[in-house]
């Protein structure tokens, strides 16, 4: 039996066990409860919330991101490490505190939160908006993942849409019907494969092609050390960027609102414990950041469509592997594209639900709040199909600026937690000028002042006018400012 | 010890590790070469903090005033 034949067997096998466990995980519990659906009845274990968390952030990039990251640039591939190790640590002093916040209001999401302690319908609704932006653009990057994968592995037997419908169309299927318990439990199952996965075709490939990492990593050394380094001549990229790339992405983590709700799902002692667990994942991804080494030297660049394309390439084009081998790198990149899109995806229909539709219909009852975040799932789940499958054009643009957009929550999100003085109109100016700032210089400027990653700039713009905002407009109330600041 | 000590110390020991992976501290260990355990030194820098960060975070867990709370609300 051809390759091909063997990994496509694999992968729809693998697609059968993923549907069965989210459909089994959802079953027996209170099928018309908006807490459970939502956030679990806020009681998800240590075990699948480590999970939970790790699987999105294992996602389609990091499968074929990061090795097309090492493979291209080299040293600055560390960057992703580095981040996913340090990114959570803030979670072990917020997590509990939102945890018991969301508790005492029944929250469960970004948008309710600030709404919460800012009054805001505007805030709310912008917060919403952003975040359904964002959210169709990363599940468009998972879904055309998927697609590629499905793809190159069959050697263009199963065409994109198709590759793409199959894979997300199962992750809707079990997130409508079981809501986050689902997403967790998938989670679990699919987390386990891909690290197993990602080991095994990781030191596969390396030992193959050169003996072992030493001897890889050696003639890196000798031919182009630069390569290995950071900022110097002939380096893939400089300092400042490299460092405001990790900033900007240990400050936005924690404010995706599927990372972010995870504090209403848990205990605090979880989310304690999770934090603590949570390096470990980091280290993960090392194998996958070897691939991309190990390619280098052996794959000529001008082969590839795309330096994200190198580990399949690799598997398929340049290496005689096995066909199961060919299946199981299918499968596990799968599973990471899928884990995230879960979780996405529920998190996205959520905000929506929250922050733009119960802010303009303000007395909706739980059971309808519950039927419009099932069909949110379907309708979000359409529309990052439609994106990924025949493009955007205009919508493009909008999408990738709210994507950097995110992490100009965070200003709002730590001043409702920490500080007395916050008002809301300095949280919307803030939001509102550091989300252009941010768009501008990702999307409209050729380039940022000394490098400086461009959610940084909108970040410092953001929290200047927040601040003089805040002391120039009259300060809230003791009352509800202690509702948030003084939860313990 | 008081929770907001607690929340102090936290904070520096992950803060030092975090300032170790990024410039200008990062300059130190930013070479290819020695190869140890099979890694360039960059890269075997970045896991040493990693490394270093989980095992006192898991130390510094045990001193929680918090750690033990029945659950709120």
């Amino acid at each position: 039996m051809p390759g091909w034949q063997i990994a496509l067997i694999m992968m729809i096998l693998y697609l059968v066990i993923a549907l069965f466990v989210g459909v089994m995980a959802g079953r027996g519990r209170d099928s018309s409860s908006l807490d459970e659906f939502a956030v679990a009845g806020g009681k998800l274990g240590l075990f699948v919330m480590w999970f939970l968390m790790g699987g999105a952030v294992f996602s389609a990039f990091s499968f074929l991101g990061a090795p097309g990251w090492a493979y291209s640039k080299g040293a600055p591939a560390l960057y992703i490490i580095t981040y996913t190790a340090f990114a959570i640590l803030p979670w072990y002093i917020i997590g509990p505190k939102i945890g018991k916040i969301g508790r005492k209001y029944r929250l469960y999401t970004v948008a309710g939160f600030l709404k919460g302690r800012f009054n805001s319908p505007v805030l709310a609704i912008l917060v919403g908006l952003i975040a359904l932006f964002a959210s169709i653009q990363y599940l468009a990057t998972q879904m055309s993942g998927m697609a590629i994968i499905f793809n190159t592995l069959t050697e263009g037997r199963i065409p994109f849409w198709l590759g793409a419908l199959l894979s997300y169309g199962i992750v809707v299927v079990y997130v409508a019907t079981g809501g986050l318990r689902a997403a967790a439990w998938s989670d679990v199952f699919q987390g386990i494969l891909m690290i197993l996965i990602s080991w095994i075709v990781g030191l596969t490939i390396v030992y193959q092609l050169h003996g072992g990492t030493t001897e890889m990593f050696e003639s890196i050394a000798r031919e182009t050390p630069e390569f290995l380094q950071i900022g110097k001549e002939g380096s893939s990229m400089g300092t400042v960027a490299y460092t405001t790339t990790i900033l900007v992405s240990v400050i936005g983590f924690l404010m995706w609102p599927h990372l972010f709700s995870k504090s209403y799902a848990s205990n605090s002692r979880t989310i304690k414990k999770t934090v603590l667990a949570y390096p470990i994942f980091a280290l993960f991804l090392v194998p996958l950041l070897l691939v991309g080494f190990a390619a280098k030297g052996v794959v000529d660049s001008g082969q590839l469509e795309s330096a994200d394309q190198v580990l399949p390439y690799l598997i398929t084009t340049v290496m005689n592997l096995p066909g199961w081998l060919y299946g199981l790198v299918g499968a596990g990149a799968l599973a990471a594209a899928m884990s995230t899109a879960d979780a996405i995806t529920h998190s996205a229909s959520l905000e929506v639900t929250d922050g733009v539709i119960k802010s303009i219909w303000k007395d909706l009852s739980d059971k309808t709040t519950l039927l419009i975040m099932r069909v949110g799932v379907f309708v979000i789940g359409a529309l990052a199909y439609y994106i990924t499958v025949f493009g955007g054009q205009g919508l493009v643009a909008l999408l990738l600026g709210a994507y950097g957009s995110i992490v100009q929550f965070a200003p709002g999100v730590y001043s409702a937690l920490f500080w007395r003085r916050a008002t809301t109109h300095g949280v919307i100016s803030g939001l509102v000028v550091g989300t252009i700032v941010n768009y501008y210089f990702q999307l409209v400027a050729t380039s940022t002042p000394f490098g400086i990653h461009a959610g940084i700039l909108g970040l410092v713009s953001n929290i200047v006018i927040m601040v003089t905002v805040s002391y120039v407009t009259r300060a809230q109330t003791e009352d509800e400012v202690n509702r948030y600041v003084d939860v313990a | 010890m008081s929770k907001s000590k607690f929340n102090t110390i936290y904070i520096a020991v992950g803060l030092i590790p975090f300032l170790m992976l990024v410039f200008p501290f990062f300059e130190i260990a930013n070479r290819a070469t020695p190869i140890i355990f099979g890694l360039p030194f960059s890269f075997f820098w970045v896991i040493l903090w990693i490394v270093i960060t989980f095992v006192t975070l898991v130390i510094l867990y045990r001193l929680d005033p918090d750690q033990d709370e029945e659950e709120d609300v």
